[in-house]
């Protein structure tokens, strides 16, 4: 076995409140394709930004071709040959491919303090190549790019340096390359990766099991910033193990039932709050149906890619559906705008809630109260003693921990944030509540005390529809899991409260 | 394919034949009719976003309409002339600020450092109130007084961590002011023949104040396509956060791009001043907003990283040409200026890429 490329020891990192990382080894051969799986918030993206330099190790030490090294910033590791793609690509759009391509190491097509353009085109041509990019005019703008050529581009981009700095065999990552591709440009990049891992080592991180077991010669597996498990290709032709045997071991073993106050979960009522029928939008899903019975809670289940984002983009009225229907409670609904949404009574909590859930730069009360401001109305003016109540009713309702009313809401924890964005609807007395990951970057405790909440609200008559950080806290708040894959529903499974189905059964049909 | 100019140790082998397809047969199929039909126009659509030529066209059409207007005498060689030295000192004013809007910033600061710069250098050019005669030394001590003003606004908005617009709005105040506490609100008649002769004279036929822009320009026009720092402001202008991962020392580009701005508008000043042969605190008085205007009528965008020093060129050529015929025309100044307005929120109605900008403020 030849001696790793790259080799990380006893790697630990601490976000306030969570460990992200612990006690990781991992190291890269070369030569290798390695295959870096795990769920969302596993510590994949924790641990590549250890070794591209973006994050510090709290712990722990790095070792390149047997020696240590500090990888303090994007700068030293690619002086030392490892380099990333990014999913969202880091090329600026409004320059040419050639300035992308030596953006910030032009130093030797300078001259007298002039760069020769000719000779740079020469170079990027050159280079394009090595990636399959032949016939790309090096001067196109970037920004008029394929999303497959832009990371091409990326990939040459980092041979270069690596060339330039004189690095052997040096390490390309690549963050889920694969789900911005289509069909036939995924098999192009797959047969480029397995030649240019003839000079270079490719840890590819992707969630599409299949193409992490068939195409990669080793596969990492990482459950809660920990190293559950490596396995190794063992023939030629054969993938490196099987995808149930990996999904198993990224969900892990099974959560007590309390964690997500199962004991207080209800069973939904009779009537159909919001029924949907054959939804569809070009490109994202199809035929996609639904009933959502009062306080019931309906997780939807999905990889990135699914389906699933723009289903609820669609229910919460942010985009335009191109076919099917939406009733709610009985009445058939329209929604142009979240506004047409609201005005019936759906909610939603989006992910990012800083940018899209709240308005940081306002206060509490504020937020709370910006959906019923008509409601406070004395006269055509807003009546700030009606503002102040309103807002105190519902900070205390939702157990909201802010020093005042008027507190910003940028300077509060996420959890509480993450209250606020729900007092907002629970007081706009919507129906329906669509909640987009609702956990994401929320400690322990305030986590547990959104399940109490959500629990609560299904209990009151609210109907949810989730979508959440991982598998395991769907099963464990649905009454009901909807399963999608590439765009269509492939299976209902019901999640009766000490009857949840086991995670890896779950996982069988998502990937 | 092995043929790369820079073989490194262990160069890649040769793709097999099986890989011979290149990637972009792919990925550059057309998914539809429709998306081929899209490439098929986007591209002269690109040249007239990018390029000059929307600029071109509007400038022949704002000839066309003027040539017709005045019975051919706009189309004289003296009227022509007459609209290239009216051009100089907008153009030069215009180059510098398109700088800091490329990077994605925003100077004000335009008339009171002129203003600063002209009457500091109306008591050191021989003049009626002082006793110093620096000659032509004054211009490189003009040069460096706008440095050092946009310098400050350059600290300002990258050590600072201020927005420029309100570093440059706090700069244009403390200059305006500063300039009437040097002046005490005297016009300065300047003695110095020579920078008269300059300003007002003609070269090979053509006003010498167009030469120094375009000379200006051909420097800048260098600087932004042919060196590092030309890609730096471009890279930032486009993504600052980007510019950043790739290495680029940000503020380091700001500091620079602010600092020649101000520069720019030293020399500025010594023109402005020397063609009135006075100087006084009024002199950089609207400065600003009809470069700005040509900023934008150019073609550089004002959420940056698009448009260089030609666009800067070309859009000062069609505000000046474009006012030097209504005046020809003797259309009333109110009218003038609405025309201009007119124009100016169709030219960026026009060029402007909404798909960049999430939320326009």
């Amino acid at each position: 076995m030849a001696e790793p490329v790259l080799e990380l020891r006893g790697i630990e990192k601490r976000f306030p409140g969570v460990l992200a990382l612990r006690g990781i080894d991992f190291e890269v051969r070369p030569h290798e394709i390695l295959g870096l799986v795990g769920e969302n918030g596993a510590g994949k993206s924790t641990l590549m930004k250890i070794l591209v330099g973006l994050e510090r190790p709290d712990a722990g030490e790095i070792t390149l071709h047997g020696r240590p090294v500090v990888l303090d910033g994007p700068e030293s590791a690619i002086r030392h040959g490892i380099g990333m793609v990014f999913q969202d690509g880091c090329m600026i759009r409004n320059l040419s491919v050639l300035d992308n391509l030596f953006l910030c190491h032009e130093d030797p097509f300078e001259r007298f303090g002039f760069l020769s353009p000719r000779r740079m085109a020469e170079r990027a041509r050159a280079q394009l190549e090595v990636v399959g990019l032949r016939g790309l005019d090096p001067r196109a703008q970037m920004g008029d790019l394929s999303a497959a050529q832009r990371q091409m581009v990326e990939v040459a981009r980092l041979l270069w340096l690596s060339e330039l700095y004189r690095v052997e065999n040096p390490t390309l990552i690549l963050d889920e390359p694969t789900t911005v591709l289509q069909e036939g440009e995924v098999r192009i990049l797959f047969s480029l990766l397995s030649e240019l891992k003839k000079r270079a080592s490719i840890i590819f991180i992707s969630h599409r099991l299949e193409e992490v077991v068939q195409h990669s010669d080793r596969v990492y597996v990482l459950k809660d910033g920990e190293h559950v498990a490596t396995m190794e290709r063992t023939s030629p032709q054969a993938p490196v193990a099987e995808v149930p045997r990996v999904a198993r071991l990224m969900v892990g073993h099974e959560l007590s039932a309390e964690h997500y106050r199962e004991s207080m979960q209800s069973e939904p009522g009779g009537e159909v709050v919001l029924r949907v029928r054959g939804l569809k939008k070009e490109g994202a899903f199809k035929d996609f149906s639904l009933d959502l019975h009062a306080g019931e809670i309906v997780g939807l289940v999905g990889l990135l890619g699914s389906g699933k984002e723009e289903v609820c983009r669609c229910l919460m009225g942010a985009v335009r559906p191109e076919g099917g229907s939406i009733e709610v409670r009985g009445r058939p609904v329209r929604f142009m705008t979240p506004k047409d949404a609201i005005a019936v009574g759906v909610g939603c909590v989006p992910i990012d809630r800083r940018n899209d859930g709240l308005a940081t730069s306002l206060d509490v009360s504020d937020n709370i109260n910006l959906l019923v401001l008509r409601r406070l109305l004395a006269g055509p003016f807003l009546d700030p003693r009606r503002e102040r109540e309103n807002a105190d009713r519902w900070v205390r309702e939702c157990l909201i921990k802010t020093p005042s009313l008027r507190a910003l809401c940028g300077n509060l924890s996420g959890g509480n944030q993450q209250k606020v964005v729900i007092a907002k609807w629970l007081a706009a007395q919507v129906r329906v509540l669509i909640l987009d990951h609702p956990t994401r970057g929320i400690d322990v405790g305030a986590k547990d005390e959104i399940y109490a909440r959500i629990r609560t609200l299904a209990a009151s008559g609210m109907s949810l529809l989730i979508m959440c950080d991982t598998l395991e806290e769907d099963i464990g708040l649905s009454n009901r899991l909807v399963v999608m894959k590439d765009g269509v529903v492939v299976r209902e499974i019901p999640c009766a409260a000490r009857q949840k189905p086991a995670p890896v059964e779950v996982v069988s049909y998502v990937v | 394919m092995s043929a790369t100019p820079f073989p490194a140790p262990g160069q890649s082998p040769p793709l097999p034949p099986d890989r011979d397809r290149p990637m972009d047969a792919v990925a550059l199929k057309a998914p539809d009719r429709l998306e081929a039909l899209r490439r098929r126009f986007r591209r002269p659509l690109e040249l007239v976003s990018r390029g000059v030529v929307g600029q071109l066209v509007a400038l022949a059409f704002v000839f066309a309409i003027f040539g017709v207007g005045t019975a051919g005498a706009y189309f004289s060689a003296r009227n022509v002339l007459t609209i290239l030295g009216l051009a100089g000192p907008p153009m030069i004013v215009c180059l510098g600020i398109h700088l800091v809007i490329v990077i994605g910033g925003m100077d004000l600061s335009t008339e009171g450092v002129i203003t600063l710069v002209a009457v500091i250098c109306g008591f050191l050019i021989k003049n009626s109130f002082t006793p110093y005669d620096l000659g032509f030394w004054v211009v490189p001590i003009a040069i460096a007084i706008g440095a050092l003003a946009g310098l400050v606004s350059g600290v300002l908005s990258t050590a600072a961590r201020m927005p420029s617009f309100i570093a440059t709005l706090g700069m244009w105040w403390v200059a305006q002011g500063t300039a009437v506490i040097v002046d005490r609100g005297n016009s300065v008649k300047m003695l110095d023949p020579r920078f008269q002769d300059i300003t007002n004279g003609d070269t090979l036929g053509l006003p010498n104040t167009i030469l120094i822009a375009l000379l200006l320009f051909a420097a800048l026009w260098v600087l932004e396509t042919r060196t590092r720092f030309g890609r730096y402001m471009y890279a930032i202008g486009g993504d600052e956060a980007l510019a950043r991962q790739a290495g680029i020392k940000v503020a380091r580009v700001k500091v620079l791009v602010f600092t020649l701005t101000g520069a720019i508008y030293g020399l500025a000043a010594v023109i402005l001043s020397s063609r009135l042969a006075a100087s006084n605190p009024r002199i950089g008085n609207g400065q600003l907003f009809p470069a700005m205007t040509a900023v934008a009528v150019g073609g550089v965008s004002l959420s940056g990283g698009v448009g260089g020093a030609l666009n800067a060129v070309f859009g000062t050529l069609i505000v000046v040409a474009l006012n030097d015929g209504m005046v020809l025309m003797k259309l009333s100044p109110y009218v003038q200026n609405a025309v201009n307005g007119i124009v100016l929120i169709l030219a960026v109605a026009l060029t402007i890429d909404r798909k960049k900008i999430g939320i326009i403020k």
